[in-house]
């Protein structure tokens, strides 16, 4: 018996592990879509140990880049010249140093009274990496669960909104950015007041559904979000009609949409830690286990 | 022990490499995916145990750094593992015409598999998401496997240091 066991293990144990491994990867996802604990503790281990190189790897970028565009490109000069030229180089990369650091300046200062402004309860936090994938839309940040980071915060700036976290991990988190097809937030049309929902259409557009064809849109207006969810602070710039498009006769017209924020250039970005009013309804989008857990 | 630590290492250097270096690639859309790369080097080379277990990692960790909230990589990634190891003995892979074809297909394959998985967990329909087969998967497939001779190059150097039968990734050097 047992040499029989042996042998249909010898025949059949690769295809078997083949077909154990894709069915665990499915149970995984099963998993996710569920929420449970223990594959968001595994995801959270795993983001704690690889976020510190990926942090030091942005490091190196940004020092190199710097070092590149400042002083690399102004070595190979004349001999003759190399002393002026050096000293140039000096004051160049002096002068680039200093206007790095006026326009930080000016960026925390902007941060600053937004926060003062907006809401207090937010904290800044740095980008530290962008989603490995093509298909999704996402960025990795420097703070996480240690920090008061939790799912379903949102991260804006300024000059508007960015995203929701999706996952947390001790001292990193993902943020779920608007432009990714599973982002979903309540917003408004700032002129006619037009209810709507944003969602992500990739490549740096959205696009509004749930506009009803009787309400008033036009390209160029701007579109805010509407705090309902409170996740999102209310009149935040979202971004600007491009399209209207008032397909075939159905209830609702859709419009694109270009974020206000340059989504590929991210730097800095404020996640508000508190629930903007805890009694008003939960966001948008209560279809089959797709959205956010809050 | 070394040949699963290392490669793993090794996939955890080129994600990091994928999400911070490549942002400053040029054009965005056409990041190369050196995992999905490095994915089929382990096909081609690795034994079906550690190396589909590899596949899953890589997968799972894709998974961990992308906005991608069920974990589609950690299937897709083993999937395209076995299917490049079903398919080694059947494709000549000598040649860069070859490698480029061979990484080209599977890209591809796996971005349509993403997309019907995509398509099919989504609770609306995603009609955005047809052109991007056209603008950014034929591309950036394109330029995974251009970038997938040289890193298979590279991928094979790394192994002849490390293994007594690199084409197979297995005995260790001692």
């Amino acid at each position: 018996m047992r040499i029989r066991g042996f042998f249909l293990f010898r025949r059949f144990g690769l295809p078997a592990f083949i077909v154990l491994l894709l069915l665990f990867a499915l149970v995984l996802m099963s998993l996710r879509a569920k929420q449970r604990g223990g594959v968001e503790f595994f995801d959270a281990l795993l983001m704690e140990i690889c976020s510190p190189f990926q942090k030091a790897a942005t490091f190196t970028v940004k020092t190199v880049q710097g070092t590149f565009r400042q002083y690399v490109f102004l070595v190979n000069l004349e001999k003759e010249n190399r002393v002026l030229k050096q000293k140039i180089a000096e004051l160049q990369e002096e002068n680039h140093r200093m206007k790095e650091m006026k326009l930080t300046n000016e960026r925390m200062r902007q941060l600053l009274q937004f926060r003062e402004k907006n809401s207090p309860f937010m904290i800044g936090a740095e980008v530290i990496g962008q989603d490995p994938s093509s298909w999704f839309k996402s960025v990795t940040i420097d703070k996480g669960e240690g920090d008061g980071v939790k799912k379903g915060m949102a991260v804006i700036l300024p000059t508007g909104v960015i995203g929701q976290v999706l996952k947390t991990a001790p001292h990193y988190a993902t943020v779920l950015l608007v432009t990714d097809y599973n982002s979903a937030i309540a917003c408004i049309v700032q002129r006619t007041r037009a209810k709507a929902i944003l969602e992500g259409i990739g490549e740096n557009r959205c696009q509004l559904k749930y506009l009803l064809r009787a309400d008033e849109a036009a390209v160029g207006d701007v579109v805010v979000t509407s705090g309902l969810g409170g996740n999102f602070p209310k009149g935040l710039r979202v971004g600007e009609i491009k399209k209207i498009d008032k397909r075939g006769h159905g209830v609702f017209q859709y419009a694109e949409l270009v974020p206000s924020v340059d989504l590929t250039q991210l730097e800095e970005v404020f996640v508000i830690m508190e629930p903007m009013s805890p009694a008003q309804p939960q966001e948008e989008k209560g279809k089959r286990g797709k959205k956010i857990k809050k | 022990m070394k040949r699963v630590v290392l490669p793993l290492l090794l996939g955890v250097f080129l994600l990091i490499l994928q999400t911070t270096w490549l942002r400053f690639f040029p054009i965005h859309r056409v990041r190369p995916d050196i995992l999905l790369i490095f994915t089929l080097y382990l096909g081609l080379s690795f034994p079906p145990v550690s190396g589909g277990i590899l596949a899953f990692l890589m997968g799972y960790l894709m998974d961990l750094f992308s906005g991608n909230a069920l974990g589609f990589y950690a299937l897709s990634r083993p999937l395209v593992f076995f299917a490049a190891q079903f398919f080694r003995e059947r494709f000549y892979l000598e040649g860069f015409y070859s490698k480029f074809l061979f990484a080209f297909i599977y890209a591809v394959l796996e971005g349509l598999l993403i997309f019907l998985l995509m398509n099919a967990l989504h609770p609306s329909p995603l009609g955005g998401l047809y052109p991007l087969l056209l603008t950014s998967l034929l591309p950036q497939s394109f330029f995974t496997a251009l970038v997938t001779p040289p890193l298979f190059f590279l991928f094979q150097i790394g192994s002849s240091f490390l293994f007594r039968q690199p084409e197979k990734g297995i005995m260790e050097k001692v």
